[in-house]
């Protein structure tokens, strides 16, 4: 009875699996589609007379190798920066008491809370000052902290024992090595699990890059993907999915060198 | 020595932190708070003073009513797809499974890879009611697919479905991490005493994992009002009549394509306070139930 | 010794920097100065974006002394006069802008502009390059309320119907019956009897370009003197026409980019849409498909508002106002609309190259342009209301989005107008 119980939670399981994955087999086949089989062969996920058309269309009309280098820099120093801005902040408010404590870390909680909308345009003017409008760098400013980052690294940290930071304290260990000798090994898991999610949904950022990036030189790999969701021209379905095929190289390949790392702190620290 | 340090350094930790917020956070909102109390279109060389006729406007205007009705179906619908279903399903992979979990975890997770602009044009293509793939297998076993694009409930169904395509796996590993953090002797000893499964689940793991939970939930609501904007720009526009369009988008709307500054500043404020009473709701809910547990 | 070595070096290190200097000097005052300047535009890749490149690309090596970027502006006009908006409130505006009709006098009212006139004066003496180049009519969608010329037309088009030829054959449907709004609705109600099938998709972009056509081929007015006069006896029938159509399952009422899969996949018979669609849709449907006339209501004719862009100069400084203006007249050679027209699927604006062989032989292998070329005699300026156009145009959206929800036509279409006129003052 047991068993049978366990083999029916696999099947819900296994339908979600199907409900996650079809979708991305759907864009990869469309992406060696002709237009034409993208609307009169529908159904089959084996393409017709699969060709490679899309690509080689992509890569006259656009420079790949820009587009994926201007996303990745920006996602990185938006990555690097939350990671450092985050440690250090739930660093302090994790090792010390100050004045105001309260007061400071309940305003940076509340930065969850504010809606991208409220900054927006306020934001634009100040890159725009600092003339770094069409450069991924004003892009990447105005998110270099993050207030996610901070309570996550803080709830991880204040898991770490009193006495093992009292001990090095008495220790005379310096601050600093206690960071980065003792706390930082201690969230290594956290620090890789959060670090990838911020490059992928940086990576993946739409709004406000739509809004510093108007160069074409400066694009980033999703508003390239604009050029071909025009609703006056049609829009090219395959030449879509193949530009979303090549954009999700990077964060696979990624999430494929540190998924376990990720998954191995998951089952280390919790059941088998 | 040491005694200067500490109160000195915490600030020197906080600074990069405190100076990025101040310049791209805390002025904006202040710019912000400012614009609403003006009519403007963005370029104009004057502003002109309206007191409070824009926030009047957001509460009276019958668009804008509709719109903040939107929202809290958003939410709801958020809160079910995005975080408890997540949830449900972590704790059966954690608890209830022995088998594929390494496999699962990987599979789940590699939706959120994507983006929302891909999530949004492969959905409406797959979704599309008279000529996608699935309106043909439904027909082909006798269904019709309703014409969801032109009802606001079922379109807001269909963009919480796809951003729950994409969030699922993000939100499924923070609270599998979460779970995951739960100490094991605990657990353990929880299996020797032979409790049942669903008990330990409900009276030890949901309480100690209810830090990330909270997270979760409110990252969900937040967020997920957030990251619906792609799927609402790219598909529905906010129709039919702003039958899909939620507070986030209306700013956007009122900003970028009506270019009315004050009226999208005073939407926009007033998403800022509805959010902060969220936040102040949270916390109060946390701090009462630690109480309870500590 | 070392310190002589030093010596010599930095005689020889700033007998380099003067060489540069002068080198630099002689440079920029003996060669002709170029002159910069941005064209910002909205053509997609999807839609022509290479066309614009290689424009520019020949114009940029036949002139020297210009030097010309183009910039994309994604989401159309309306992006585009977003990212204007911005770039005015950051000091950085571009020189050339395409300007959708829409937008004419919302431009006109909140940027500072050369109208084309100036323009001509200023640089040539002579109006004579604006008056050769367009008729009439053409340049009357570029004026703004109050008669100015904002731009000079750039790119027309018209809405037309495109049909599916199989359909159509299957089910025994004269194509001369679609001349008229009626026809269309028998045949449709002919065709989803039948298969099931929708007979008729009318786009749903963020305007209301094509429903104002088939109000206006009611015999309906959109505006007069600057008001809005659609909840017209006429405008209330056209529309409840739409609506009926709609309701019983006739009509697809969808976005536009699912409306548009619908008919190229064969799910609808018949599309009114912008001529714009040919090459997506003659690339992509694996059907016979051709286009015809927008049809029109019996005992009126078919009137379209016209759709497109004009290209005006927004460039402050006298040189690059020069330069733009140049690029301008380049780019309204014979030779290079025609390309632009070829490339985009847009009518070209100019008289001489709608006449040119070069175009004429180009409908004849694309047949479905040749109804959008017929439309453009019957074609009138796109509604722009002087005052807060861009809320009227919301006005208008809205209105058809709720009759197509079910509300009442009459009742929706009057309050849509009176919220316009009152903003009209």
């Amino acid at each position: 009875m047991f068993k049978r119980k366990v083999n029916l939670w696999h099947v819900l399981l296994i339908l979600i699996v199907l409900m996650a994955i079809l979708p991305i087999l759907f864009m990869i086949s469309n992406s060696f589609k002709t237009l034409q089989d993208s609307y009169s062969s529908m159904l089959s996920l084996i393409p017709k007379n699969p060709t490679i058309d899309n690509f080689l269309t992509l890569n006259r009309q656009v420079n790949l190798l820009g587009l994926t280098w201007n996303t990745f820099l920006m996602a990185t120093i938006v990555t690097l920066g939350k990671l450092l801005t985050g440690l250090l902040t739930a660093y302090a408010f994790r090792s010390y008491q100050f004045r105001g404590k309260m007061l400071i870390y309940l305003l940076f909680v509340a930065t969850i809370f504010v809606p991208f909308t409220i900054v927006m345009i306020p934001n634009y003017l100040v890159i725009a000052k600092l003339d770094l409008l069409n450069n991924v760098v004003g892009v990447a400013l105005p998110q270099l902290c993050d207030a996610t980052g901070i309570m996550i690294f803080l709830k991880t940290m204040e898991k770490i024992p009193n006495s093992l930071i009292d001990a090095a304290h008495i220790d005379q260990i310096p601050n600093r090595k206690i960071f980065f000798n003792i706390v930082i090994p201690i969230l290594k898991p956290s620090i890789v699990s959060v670090g990838a999610i911020f490059f992928i949904n940086s990576w993946n950022e739409y709004v406000w890059p739509t809004l510093i990036l108007k160069d074409k030189g400066s694009f980033t790999l999703p508003l390239a993907l604009q050029n071909y969701i025009s609703s006056e021209g049609g829009t090219n379905f395959p030449l879509a999915m193949a530009l979303s095929t090549i954009m999700i190289i990077l964060p696979l390949l990624i999430y494929l060198i540190f998924q376990k790392y990720i998954l191995n702190s998951i089952s280390n620290s919790g059941l088998k | 020595m040491l005694n200067k340090n500490n109160k000195i350094l915490p600030f020197v930790y906080l600074l990069p932190t405190a100076i990025l917020l101040t310049i791209f956070m805390i002025i904006p909102i202040l710019y912000t708070f400012y614009l609403s109390f003006f009519d403007w279109n963005l370029i104009a060389p004057t502003k002109e003073f309206v007191g409070l006729k824009n926030y009047i406007e957001v509460f009276t205007d019958p668009v804008n009513q509709k719109v903040i009705l939107n929202t809290l179906i958003y939410i709801i619908f958020l809160v079910i797809l995005n975080f408890v279903i997540p949830y449900f399903i972590s704790l059966i992979v954690k608890f209830f499974i022995s088998k594929m979990q390494g496999t699962y975890k990987v599979l789940f997770f590699i939706p959120s890879l994507f983006s929302l602009v891909v999530g949004a044009m492969i959905f409406t293509w797959i979704l599309n009611p008279v000529s996608g793939p699935l309106a043909y297998i439904l027909k082909a076993i006798g269904l019709t697919m309703p014409n969801w694009s032109n009802s606001g409930i079922l379109a807001i169904t269909v963009i919480c479905l796809i951003t729950n395509w994409k969030v699922f796996g993000y939100n499924f590993i923070l609270l599998l991490t979460g779970l995951g953090s739960i100490p094991k002797n605990i657990i353990d000893a929880a299996r020797i005493d032979g409790i049942p499964k669903w008990r330990l689940v409900w009276n030890v793991i949901l309480p100690m994992n209810r830090g990330i939970a909270i997270y979760v939930l409110i990252l969900t609501i937040v967020q997920g009002l957030q990251y619906v904007f792609t799927p609402i720009n790219v598909i529905t526009t906010g129709g039919p009549y702003y039958g899909s369009s939620n507070v986030i988008y209306q700013t956007y709307l009122n900003a970028f394509v009506l270019y009315k500054t004050g009226t999208s500043s005073a939407l926009a404020i007033t998403t800022f306070l509805i959010f902060l009473i969220l936040l102040f709701l949270e916390i109060k809910f946390v701090e009462s139930r630690d109480k309870d547990y500590v | 010794m070392n310190k002589k070595f030093f010596r010599n070096l930095s005689v020889v290190l700033s007998l380099l920097a003067l060489t540069f200097i002068f080198a630099g000097c002689s440079k920029k005052s003996s060669a002709n100065e170029v002159t910069k300047i941005t064209y910002w535009h909205v053509n997609a890749q999807t839609q022509g974006g290479a066309t614009v490149d290689q424009l520019v690309k020949k114009f940029n090596d036949t002139h020297k002394n210009i030097k010309v970027t183009a910039k994309y502006n994604p989401n159309m006009y309306q992006g585009l006069m977003q990212n204007l908006q911005s770039a005015q409130a950051s000091g950085k505006v571009p020189d050339i802008v395409q300007v959708g009709w829409a937008y004419d006098n919302y431009f006109a009212s909140n940027f500072k502009y050369m109208t084309p006139t100036d323009a001509a004066k200023k640089f040539d003496g002579s109006n004579k390059f604006i008056d050769t180049n367009f008729n009439k009519r053409s340049l009357s969608f570029a004026k703004d309320s109050t008669g100015k010329l904002v731009g000079l037309p750039y790119s027309l088009s018209t809405p037309v119907l495109f049909i599916n030829k199989d359909i159509l054959a299957k089910y025994n449907i004269d194509e001369n019956s679609l001349q008229t709004c009626e026809g269309v609705k028998e045949a449709s109600q002919k065709i989803n009897q039948q298969s099931g099938k929708y007979g008729l998709y009318i786009q749903e972009p963020g305007d209301t370009w094509a429903q104002q056509a088939l109000m206006l081929s009611h015999g309906a007015d959109i505006q007069k003197n600057g008001k809005a006069t659609f909840a017209s006896k006429q405008g209330i029938a056209a529309y409840k026409y739409y609506q009926d159509m709609v309701n019983s399952k006739l009509a697809l009422h969808t976005p536009w980019a699912q409306g548009m899969d619908s008919f190229v996949k064969g799910d609808v018979a018949m599309a009114f849409t912008t001529i714009a669609q040919a090459s997506h849709i003659k690339k992509s449907a694996s059907f016979n498909a051709a286009a015809i006339v927008a049809p029109h209501f019996k005992g009126s004719k078919t009137v379209v508002p016209v759709g497109g862009s004009m290209l005006s100069i927004t460039a402050q400084d006298e040189k690059q106002q020069k330069a733009a203006w140049e690029f301008e007249k380049f780019m309204y050679s014979n030779d290079s609309t025609v390309t632009w027209s070829k490339g985009t699927g847009y009518l070209p604006s100019t008289k001489s190259a709608l006449k040119s062989a070069d175009f004429k032989d180009y409908v004849k292998q694309n047949p479905m342009l040749q109804p959008a070329v017929d439309t453009l005699d019957n074609a009138i300026p796109w509604t722009s209301f002087p005052q807060k156009g861009l809320q009227a145009e919301q006005a208008m959206i809205d209105a058809r989005d709720k009759i197509l929800s079910g509300s009442n036509v009459s009742s929706t279409l009057k309050s849509a107008q009176e919220k316009i006129n009152a903003q009209q003052k």
